[in-house]
Parts: structure tokens; sequence; C-alpha cells
């Protein structure tokens, strides 16, 4: 029946011509218009690469982003190996604690830091109270601050990345070389990481590519010399100088190329290297070591000290939000629900809005994922291969691309963006990939026997895939749905270009509270409550089965 | 004097028992498998061997040093070379390094170590590949840097796990002469692994025939196949057929027995031992297809003359596979291939005296 997949092939094509390779065409052409000028030119290019100023954003962003991938590394490493490695006790809590930054929305990270760590912080105060400083200390405000803020949040993609690694070495390469005579630290050094590099490229590459499209952070630090930030502002503000605004489209593409480049080409190596070999039949746990006690009191005190950072967010989030004039105190003093007054009963149209566009972006994603999980494992259409590749390669893209080329490009011509209706779309196009990963990987283990056994007895194609397809990837499927929803409920980098009044969303309210300096404790509670409905819905995911996760976490995973 | 001692190995995995209390002695310069169905235990006790595994109990001895019993030594620091079933040949290394890397931790030159390697080369047959990587080495040649990478730094002894049951039939069988060859040639102590009871009985000096855990018998190829020490051990090599029976008569010099069966006549069968001598004592009559003679009519002369009727033929080229039904009982029968009988007709079997043993339950 490949006519009926040729049509369901076209079908999907056509929605992914329309919604990504228009827009992002619209952003690319649109990035050649000079301002005061007829018709285009490289100008703009030109001009970005001579101008001091936006050479300087660039090479920060390159230095941010090297920064973050040293310090994830270097503190992953130690943190993979225990959780891969060591038999301990807690070793599940600890492991959520510390996975749990991917979850959090990305900015909760930076105000709860703020809020703790800043000039009159929680931390400042403390100290200085105790006597033992005199002046406050400048923890995060500055580059260092940064680095620290985005490290936190990514060190979950190097970890996890990492320990699957560890996990996965037939234990048998480790052992010949014990047996040659290597000792342990001889043994990891040249023969376990080297065998880990697939797998730490593919957390790697994630998290090189995420300061190109954090802006807010910066922002929030103010230290606005960077690509995604620069470009936020010419584009979002200074719209009426359309020549900033170019400039800012030009940053979009540049972080764009970049990022895509560096996808493509750790796609690449990791392919070259494949490291496969046979096994006997390992354990699932990979080798397993009982380590001293020495080594064991530490790795407890390394992870509870990650862990403990790691939950200062939502609880610095929590004080907040139950809170209100929390100022030049350590711990809040004026307590009071006012804050969720506020947003449930004053402005309930942000969570309102929140819920209504992640919802359809997720029908969206699963009308749409499903059948493309089905064409890229189960048919041999011509084209699929494409698609499958132009849809993982959407995962490189910085969200403000995404966000910026639907400005453009539906605003004249197509003006889709006049209607809120661009606000779920624009959800759906960014978080696509992520469900089609976990879709994929439900697919692939599924075996096609059950399937073909189905036809034969007479059932056709489409009743084959709802009796026994479908039941059997339920599980998998419930969870890319419920990741799909958490990372749509969360996404502020697209929607804070595409928002006009009264389609704002939890994320964008947060955003705008903080901006426009009112009452802190609503941006909390906002976070805070984005913060507890995130977790409810993991609680699911992880009854239904992580065991998923793992197997979509390949190549190219990230926000 | 014994190279590799065991003694009294225990090992468990939670509530299972491996290893009971096995006692093994491995002499200098043999080559002795371990040979069982899986679960047995013999991956195990290798493992123990090369360290790779803590035992509960036991110690293992070497060269005359203990490994355990005056603290355990690990295994980088114990002197032996080993082959797993994977290969275990590093992808990201060529053939070259994965080869020396052991070498290199030993204090010789460079020069000392490249002509070291390219002598170990020549005796694998792989001269010429020390540049690839093991990703573009077939599995045959994998299998041979492994040994390589096992022989390079001369080990007093040799630990091979299983590492042919990857290959094709045929290499298979190439790589087990070359193996014995290398490994005799160069006098090391070698410990074999392997389910294969053929790799076994063309390899070894001695097999130890394992069963959950114990001991079960030990002793050259041939009398492990000719006088096996139990029905399990008659069982695993080669094949067998057994006929269940009860002891009728013991011939006086208790060398010989007769044995009431299903075949109707009681059958005269060599004992083995005092174990299955009691008249009445339940029995297995056992007797190897290839020791059955096939008549096309009666004999005149021999004990144990038996009319059967064909029921199933297979011809396997050099010979033919015969299932005989004598008075409903079934028995293999090795023939020779131009037997003109076919299926549904009568011939006579007769079995050896000699080649029947009696075993007991």
């Amino acid at each position: 029946m490949s006519r009926g997949n040729n049509f369901l092939a076209s079908l999907l094509w056509l929605v992914i011509a329309f919604l990504v390779i228009y827009p992002l065409s619209i952003l690319i052409t649109e990035s050649f218009k000079v301002s005061g000028m007829d018709g285009s030119g490289v100008h703009n290019y030109l001009e970005f690469f001579r101008d001091i100023y936006y050479l300087k954003t660039f090479w920060n962003t390159i230095l941010l982003s090297t920064a973050v991938l040293l310090v994830t590394t270097l503190f992953g490493i130690p943190l993979a190996y225990i959780l891969a490695r060591y038999r301990q006790r807690g070793k599940t809590i600890f492991t959520a604690l510390i996975l749990l930054p991917i979850v959090l929305p990305a900015y909760a990270g930076v105000f709860a830091f703020v809020i703790f760590f800043g000039k009159f912080g929680t931390m400042n105060l403390l100290l200085m109270d105790a006597g033992l400083i005199a002046k406050p200390i400048n923890f995060i405000f500055g580059f260092h601050g940064l680095v620290f803020i985005e490290a936190l949040h990514m060190l979950p993609f190097i970890v996890l990345s990492l320990s699957a690694g560890l996990t996965s070495i037939d234990p048998s390469f480790e052992e010949a070389a014990e047996v040659e005579g290597a000792s342990g630290f001889r043994r990891f050094i040249t023969v376990t990481l080297p065998l880990c590099t697939p797998s730490y490229l593919a957390g790697a590459v994630m998290v090189f590519l995420w300061p190109f499209t954090d802006w807010l952070t910066p922002l929030i630090l103010g230290q606005v010399d960077f690509l995604p930030s620069v470009a936020y502002i010419n584009i979002a503000y200074h719209f009426t100088d359309v020549h900033r605004k170019y400039m800012g489209i030009v940053a979009v593409v540049v972080s764009s190329i970049v990022c895509i480049t560096l996808f493509l080409f750790a796609r690449w190596w990791v392919e070259k290297r494949k490291y496969t070999g046979l096994s006997k039949g390992t354990t699932a746990e990979g080798r397993v070591i009982e380590p001293s006690s020495l080594i064991k009191t530490g790795s407890y005190l390394y992870m509870f000290f990650i862990a403990a950072l790691v939950l200062l967010i939502p609880v610095v989030l929590g004080l907040a939000a139950f809170s209100r004039r929390w100022v030049f105190e350590p711990f809040p003093t004026y307590w009071t629900l006012d804050n969720f007054r506020v947003i449930l009963l004053e402005t309930p149209g942000l969570i309102k809005n929140s819920f209504v566009f992640s919802v359809i972006a997720l029908i969206l994603g699963v009308v749409f994922g499903l059948p493309a999980a089905y064409l890229i494992v189960r048919t041999r259409v011509w084209g699929k291969d494409a698609l499958d590749f132009i849809i993982t390669l959407m995962l490189a893209f910085p969200g403000i691309a995404i966000g910026v080329s639907y400005l453009l490009a539906f605003w004249q011509g197509i003006p889709l963006a006049t209607h809120w209706i661009i606000m779920p779309l624009a959800l759906f196009s960014r978080r696509l990939p992520y469900f089609l990963r976990i879709a994929h990987a439900s697919y692939l283990q599924l075996d096609i026997s059950l399937e073909e056994a189905s036809e034969v007895s007479g059932v056709g194609k489409l009743r084959t895939f709802i009796n026994i397809s479908l039941p059997l990837l339920i599980k998998g499927v419930l969870v890319g749905v419920v990741m799909f929803f958490i990372m749509a409920f969360q996404e502020i980098s697209t929607a804070i270009f595409l928002y006009r009044g009264g389609w704002e969303t939890l994320p964008i309210g947060i955003y705008l509270n903080w901006h426009r300096g009112m009452e802190f404790g609503i941006s909390a509670a906002m976070a805070f409550l984005m913060i507890v409905i995130t977790f409810i819905l993991l609680l699911i995911i992880a009854r239904i089965g992580g065991g998923i996760l793992k197997a979509a976490w390949g190549p190219g995973e990230g926000r | 004097m014994a190279f590799i001692e065991i003694r009294n190995l225990f090992k468990r995995y939670k509530k299972v028992t491996a290893v009971n209390r096995i006692q093994l002695e491995v002499k200098e310069g043999e080559l002795l498998t371990l040979l069982g169905p899986s679960g047995c235990g013999k991956t195990t006790t290798l493992r123990c061997v090369a360290g790779l595994e803590r035992p509960e109990e036991g110690d293992i001895i070497i060269d005359g040093k203990p490994m355990i019993s005056e603290g355990f030594v690990q295994p980088s620091k114990r002197g032996i070379g080993m082959m797993f079933q994977n290969y275990a040949v590093w992808p990201h290394m060529k053939v070259y390094s994965n080869i020396v890397y052991g070498l290199k931790l030993q204090k010789i030159s460079r020069q000392g170590i490249r002509e070291k390697a390219k002598e170990v080369l020549e005796l694998v047959g792989l001269q010429g590949l020390e540049d690839r990587y093991p990703g573009q080495l077939s599995g045959g040649q994998q299998q041979r840097v492994a040994l390589a990478r096992a022989l390079i730094r001369n080990p007093k002894v040799l630990l091979l796990d299983e590492p042919l049951s990857n290959l094709d039939a045929k290499l298979r069988e190439k790589m087990r002469f070359e193996i014995k060859s290398l490994v005799k040639r160069m006098g090391i102590t070698s410990v074999y692994v392997t389910h294969d009871q053929a790799e076994a009985m063309v390899i070894s000096d001695r097999i130890v025939v394992m069963e959950k855990g114990n001991i079960v018998q030990i002793g050259s190829p041939h009398e492990i196949y000719e006088k096996p020490a139990n029905r399990f051990v008659a069982d695993f090599i080669g094949a067998m057929n057994f006929i269940p029976g009860e002891v009728a008569q013991v011939l006086p010099g208790a060398d010989e027995v007769y044995v009431r069966t299903e075949f109707g006549e009681r059958l005269l069968c060599r004992s083995i031992g005092p174990d299955a001598m009691t008249p009445g004592q339940k029995v297995y009559a056992s007797v190897r297809p290839e020791d059955v003679e096939v008549f096309p009519e009666a004999p005149q002369t021999g004990e144990n003359i038996f009319k059967g009727t064909i029921v199933h033929k297979a011809y396997l080229g050099n010979f033919l596979f015969l299932f005989v039904s004598i008075n409903g009982a079934m028995i293999r029968v090795q023939a020779p291939y131009q037997l003109p009988q076919e299926e549904g007709q009568e011939l006579y079997l007769s079995l050896h005296p000699q080649k029947c043993m009696v075993l007991p339950e």
C-alpha cells in the first residue's frame, strides 16, 4: 500500500514545508535586506563581522559555551561515575535530584539564585550578619555567575550521557585492560573514557548550544553582550529602528549557523567512530564496584553538595512565592498567599493560555509525530530519511530563531501571527523533535513481526496500527506526550516574540513581571506553580516508565 | 608440581552456588579444559583464577604463590594472559596499540616493543595489519589480535574463556589447532573453558567435566569418552543411547552384568564399577550409536543380537543415522551409508558387550 504511504509522506512534507522551511527561508532572506536601500546584499553580515560590538557578542557567546561545557564536564564526570559504577544507598533519590534541572524552567534557576546569592541576597546577608564579611560578595552578577547558573542547568545532560556511556561499555573491555596490567586510573583514561566519547558528545552538543539560545539569563544578570540577548533586544525592543532589527536577525542567523554546524559535526563524528562490539550478555548495570568507605563518604558529600544547589531553586522560589516584600532580609518575614490569589483570580489568563496552547500543540504533535515515526521506521517511502533529518535538525535551532522566523514569515503575506493560533503552532514546531525521538525509539522496540502477523491474518494497515501497534506503543507515546507537554508549557524563547496582549503564557508572565519591576513574589509564585505542575507530570511519567527516555536520549536532545 | 592449584574454591551469587568447593590442579605446560553446560561454574572458576571474581572461600595458587589467602592479588598483578569470548579488542585503538598495551607498562625500550610486536604478529599471522582498526577486521582476525595481545607478554598462564564460540564452524576448527600448537610450542600452562565437547576433545590434555558447580570427572579425552563416571558425563560427551533396565545378574569377577531391558532378552554389559552391581537395581545400559553393529540378516555368533524395525533413516553423507525400534523401545544407530534397508524394514543389531556400559541411575 505504498500509495497510501506516499500520500501520508506528502502531507507531512507539506506541514514541514509550511511550518519550518518557509519561515526559516524568510528569516534568511530578511537578513539580507539592508535598511535605507531597496534590494538586498550582504551588507548586514559584513557589518556584523566588522563591528567591534557585534564581534564581541559573538566571541562572548563562544567563550560562554566553552566555559559552560568545561565546567559541566569537570563536575559531571565524577557524578556520572558515581551514578554508573558505585553501589550506594540512596542513589535513586540523588539521581532524581541531580537530574531535576532538566525539567525546571530554565529561568527558574537565575531568579532563585539572584534572590539567594544576590548583593543583598540571603547568602550575603547571613555572612554579613555573622560578621564574616564586611561588604557583599559578588557571587553571580558577572561572567562567573552566568557560567555557574547555566552549567547547573545543563549538568544533567552531561551526567545522563556520560553515565549512559559508562553503563553501556562492555565490561570485558575494562577487564581485558585490567588483566593486561593497567591500574584503575590508567584504565579509566585509556579505555573507559575514550569508549564513552560517542555518548558524551550527544550531551556535549546540547550543552554547547544552549548559550546560543538563552537570551534571558544574561539579561537578568545585567550581562547583555551575548548573541541571543542582543538579538532579542534588537528585534523585540527596537522594532522601529529597522537597521537594528536587521542586525538582530543577522545575529539570529549567525547563531543558527553555528549551532547547526556543530550539531551536524558531532553527529558525523559519532557515526564515524561507531564503537560496537560483541557481548557475552552482561548485566544491565555494567561493572558495579563497591567503593571504600573513604570514597563512599566523599561521593555522598559531593552528590549532596550538587543536590543542595539544585534544591535551592524550588526552595527559594517557594519561599518567595509565599511571601511579599522580601528584601534586605535573609529570609522572608511577611508570609502571604496573596501572590497566588493574584495569579489565580486576577490574571488567570496566564494559566489558561499556557494550558490551552500547550494542549493544542500537544495534539498537533501527536497527530504529526505518530505517522511520522511510523513512516520513518516502517516504510521505505522516498524522502523519509530527509524528513527524519530535518526534524532532528530542528533540535539544533535556537528557540529564538524559530520565534523570529515565525514573526517575520507570518506577519505579512500569510498573516497567521495576527491570530492566537500562532502560539500553539510555534510551540508545536519547536518541541516536535522531542516527541518524534520518543515515538521513534518506541517504534524501534516494537517487533515488526507483531504487525506482520496481524496483516497476514487479513487486517489492513490502519486497523493493525490501532489494534496492535498503538496499544504496544502506548507506554512510550504517553511518556513522549508528557515530556512534550512539559517542554511546551515552559517554553519562552519562541513565545516571547510572538505574543500579543491577551496571549501571554505563564513563562511570559514571569518575564514581564520581572521586567516591569513589580512585586517579585508574583513572578516567584508563577515559577513555583510551574515547578509544581511539572513535578506532578513527571511523577506520572515515572509511573509509566522511564526506560523509554533512556532509549530516546540518543544524539541530539536538549531545550 | 602443580603450576596452578585451585583449593576449596567456593563462590556464591546471592542464593545461588556457582562453584561448590572444588579442588583442582593444573600441571605445568598442560592445556586443561573446563567443560560443561551453561551454569556449571566453569567460567566462574576461570574468572576466579584470573582475579576478576572474588570467591567467598578458597585459594588460587599460581606458581607457588597464593593469590587470595595472603592478600588478594589484583588481576593486573597476576602475570596472566586472557582471551575473552567477545575478543574484548579495544575498538578505539589500532591493532598495534591493542597488542602492545600491556607490554608498554613494562620497562622495555620502544625498539624492543616494536620487535616483540613484529614477532607475535607473525606468530598469529597478522603481519601487515597492525595499522588497522578492529572494526576493519573479521571476527577471526580480531580473535588473533586478542591472542597476540595475550601472548606478547610471555605470560605464565593463559586463560581462555570460550574464545571460539563466536566464530563460524570451519574457522573454529582451524583456530583450535592454531591455539593448541602455539600454546604448546611456547610451553604456557593454559586453562580453557568451553561447552563444546568436540572442541574439548580436540584441544585438551585433560578435561574437567563440571555440573552445577561441582567437578564430575577429570581425565584425558580418551578416559572421559570411554569410561564416563556417570550418566551426566556419558550424555554430555558424544551421543549416547540410554536403555533403562534392571540388573538381572552379576557375573563372577564383577566385570560383566546382565541387564533386563525392554528389548526383551537380557543385555550383557560391561560394568564400570561397584556402583551398579546389585540385582534388581535400576540402571541404564548405555551404548553409543557408532558402537551398534548393523546386519541385514541374523548373524551367527555374538551376544546381544536383536531384531528391530527402522523407524527413521537419515542420510548424513558419510554415514546414516537410524532410529530403530526393538520391541517398541527406540535406539539410535550410526550405520554405514551403503545400507540397503529402508524405513519400515527390519534388520539386526548387535551390541558388543564391551561397548555397553552399565550406568547407575
